[in-house]
């Protein structure tokens, strides 16, 4: 890493730490005028986390795909930028941060201990299908993120109107029918970039190791999770399932997909794909 | 009963059962080790272990499970069920994309409809101006200025099909290629020939059950490796074909022809080594292509003695241990251990144009340090369909996803002796969310309005 680098690296993580116990605080001190000043705080995290992705662009000559500490650092770009993206065009929807903000801090956290190290672009890494891959996997990422902290917003507020005494900071959640149907339209976001993920996987790897597919871990749990999400998909336009149950769908099929991303490694050990260069 | 096997087969909760089982059955493929993954040292070191289990999976097919009996099961049964849900949802397909008919339409009482809403119509305004200002807003119109239907992407319904047809296509491409595929491993060293000779495969994997392996002839012309510290950044290769027509090839950027591809795997040196006898006579000598990258040992014999060698690109020697600074070929120098009948007979350093002495006044000599690579190469038919597969998948999917049906219908009525704009629209998948859009977009029209005049006018 380089200096700039670190420094904007670490007031990213800060600020997006601060954020998130801000967020909890509001929730746990049913305090919501804190809510927004929240957004200011991730706003500014999303600034100095540019900074970071450009300094690192800078001392190395491209732009950052591989490894655990780069998937993190990207991964938490686009869920931040995902969040803040439709915060912007909805107010209501400033409070899925309450769930991706700390769902990045530990992302981001996880992969500073891995391999932050700069590392020159492999050879097997030169080629343009490798952007439409990795970054279409990215952009599935943050939407089934998105789309399970829609999930949890949405279990959340629904055991606060059943209870007694509702607290305030749930009246700032969109409501649940819109919750309800926003989880769907993330997971069908993510779903069309996870296929396209998964066509450009194919011819990159026609081209790297001459065969497109070759049931390979991390190739097949990509393909596990995108079954997931299809089931999912049916299960809602063709069996009508949505509310509960459907919330529950997208935070569980989440986990497939955090598992193919870095989880992969702790299950089995003969994969032939590397997010790490070697 | 076969009428209810036969509905069985074409219902969509059969769909759900078998992708659920293809998912499980993926998993298993991840916790079972597969052959196609694990070395046969390990596999056997497995079966050893635990026989009674693996000869289970192994009737099963479950250590290639990917090719096991009942996943292709599963696989057809997944194409049946998919070919009668098809054909049963055309019609409906049909029916969803017909164009509403104004005539009967009436905003007020429109089942489904979940958005609905009346705007007052501003003086000098009527009708036709809503319908332009939904045709700009990119909805086909039917009707007139009283009563009107407006659809967008009327269809997107028919994506539906063609995102599953896809599968077809991705299908029909697997099994070609899966049919057509040749596979073999090729070492080749700089300067040497090529001319498809099917004998030089090592190991020559797998033969096309349809078609010919491939029909090939060219030769290396050069082969440079490129690293950053211990990072490998390229491997460029020149080969000319039969033609004398030159290709550069690299990591990610294989040579392709005949519908083969030949895949850079690896690269290594491959030194002419020779050996001599005390008085300097030359007894022995060849070219060696050396496994000997990322560190490993290997070995040759000649003349008699064999020769176990270890290679460093970037050679320096810390606490009189040799080792590699970096990947780079900066200082390339192999160690030497010479053996005559098992018995240690001598060692050392050795670089290109070196030489080395042993056994009392023998030498080995590098006289030149080209390098090989090795290839796979692989022939198969059917790409461009798999690959139109996937596009025509992933285009379907934004239509129908990102691009679904919007319907409104609008009506122009006197009420309460005002002229008002009575709306009510739907969406596909969403209703709370087409309010919202629905509510933005009728929001916008005044504006519309009010500037409409005035273009007229300009
Ligand atoms: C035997 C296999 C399959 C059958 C019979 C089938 C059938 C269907 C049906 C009937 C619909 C509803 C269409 C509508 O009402 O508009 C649908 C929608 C959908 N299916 Fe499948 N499907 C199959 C496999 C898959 C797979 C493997 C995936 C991906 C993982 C998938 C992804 C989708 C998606 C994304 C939709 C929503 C698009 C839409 O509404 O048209 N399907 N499918």
């Amino acid at each position: 890493m380089s200096n700039w680098e670190t420094i904007f690296f670490w007031i990213t993580l800060i600020a997006y730490t601060l954020a998130a116990g801000g967020y909890i605080y509001a929730f746990v001190f049913k305090n919501p005028r804190f809510l927004p000043k929240m957004t200011w705080i991730i706003s500014a995290g999303f600034i100095t986390h540019n900074i970071a992705i450009g300094a690192r662009y800078a001392a190395q000559g491209h732009l950052p795909w591989a490894g655990d500490y780069e998937s993190a650092m990207m991964g938490g770009w686009f869920i931040i930028g995902g969040t803040l993206y439709v915060a912007w065009r909805n107010k209501a929807l400033q409070s899925l941060a309450v769930v991706t903000a700390p769902l990045v801090v530990i992302l981001m956290g996880y992969g500073f201990m891995r391999n932050p190290e700069l590392t020159p672009m492999a050879a097997s890494l030169k080629t343009y299908w490798l952007y439409i891959h990795v970054y279409f996997a990215q952009l599935a990422f943050g939407a089934y993120a998105l789309a399970a902290a829609a999930g949890v917003l949405y279990l959340l507020k629904r055991r606060n109107a059943a209870q007694g005494a509702p607290n305030a900071a749930f009246e700032r959640f969109p409501s649940l029918d819109r919750l309800d149907e926003l989880i769907f339209r993330y997971i069908v976001f993510g779903f069309i970039t996870d296929t396209i993920m998964i066509a450009a996987g194919a011819i990159w790897a026609k081209d790297l190791w001459g065969s497109y597919w070759s049931w390979d871990p991390v190739e097949t749990w990509s393909l596990v999770s995108w079954l997931i999400y299809g089931i999912s998909i049916h299960l809602r336009v063709t069996f009508g399932w949505r509310e509960k149950r459907l919330a529950w769908l997208a935070i569980i099929a989440l986990s497939t997909v955090i598992i193919t991303f870095f989880g992969v490694n702790f299950v089995v050990d003969t994969s032939m794909h590397f997010f790490n260069v070697r | 009963m076969f009428n209810k096997i036969y509905k069985y087969l074409g219902s969509t909760r059969f769909t759900l059962l078998l992708i659920s089982l293809l998912a499980v059955m993926f998993l298993a493929g991840l916790w079972i080790p597969q052959e196609s993954l694990l070395n046969q040292q390990l596999s056997a070191q497995w079966e050893a272990k635990s026989p009674k289990v693996f000869a289970i999976l192994r009737v099963l097919h479950f250590t290639t499970i990917y090719t096991s009996p009942i996943i292709i099961a599963l696989w057809f049964l997944f194409f049946l069920n998919l070919s009668l849900v098809m054909w049963q949802r055309l019609p409906l397909i049909r029916r969803r994309i017909e164009l509403p008919d104004p005539k009967r339409s009436d905003p007020e009482n429109a089942p489904g409809f979940s958005f609905k809403k009346s705007y007052p119509l501003p003086a000098e305004t009527s009708g036709s101006d809503v319908i332009g200002f939904l045709k700009k807003r990119g909805f086909a119109v039917s009707g007139d200025q009283q009563v009107f239907c407006a659809v967008r992407n009327r269809f997107a319904p028919i994506a539906f099909g063609l995102f599953h047809l896809s599968f077809f296509l991705i299908l029909l491409g697997g099994l070609t290629s899966v049919y057509s595929k040749f596979y073999g491993v090729l070492e080749l060293a700089q300067g040497e020939v090529f001319n498809g000779e099917l004998e030089r495969y090592k190991p020559l994997g797998m033969m096309p059950k349809i078609g010919s392996p491939p029909n090939v002839s060219f030769v290396i012309k050069s082969i440079r490796p490129e690293a950053k510290g211990n990072t490998p950044t390229a491997l460029k290769v020149t080969l000319a074909d039969g033609q004398g027509q030159l290709h550069n090839i690299d990591i990610n950027r294989p040579y392709t022809t005949d519908s083969s591809t030949f895949v850079l795997k690896d690269v290594g040196p491959a030194p002419l080594f020779i050996v001599k006898d005390p008085t300097g006579k030359e007894l022995d000598g060849a070219f060696v292509k050396l496994k000997v990258m990322n560190g490993s040992q290997d070995n040759f014999a000649m003349a008699g003695f064999d020769f176990h060698v270890h290679f460093y690109p970037d050679y320096a020697v810390n606490n009189g241990a040799a080792f590699s600074r970096t990947k780079e070929f900066n200082n390339p120098v192999f160690t030497v251990a010479v053996d005559r009948k098992q018995m240690p007979v001598g060692q050392g350093t050795l670089a290109p144009n070196g030489s080395l002495s042993f056994a009392g006044g023998y030498r080995l000599v590098i006289k030149e340090m080209p390098l090989w690579v090795r290839f796979s190469v692989i022939k198969e038919h059917g790409l461009p369909i798999l690959y139109a597969g996937f596009a025509i998948s992933s285009l379907a999917l934004i239509w129908r996803l990102i691009f679904f049906r919007r319907e409104i219908i609008g009506a122009v009525r006197e009420q309460g002796g005002e002229r008002r704009l009575l709306v009510a629209g739907k969406s596909e998948y969403y209703k709370s969310l087409a309010e919202d859009e629905f509510g933005e977009l009728f929001d916008g029209m005044p504006e519309y309005l009010r500037q409409r005049p005035k273009a007229d006018a300009g």
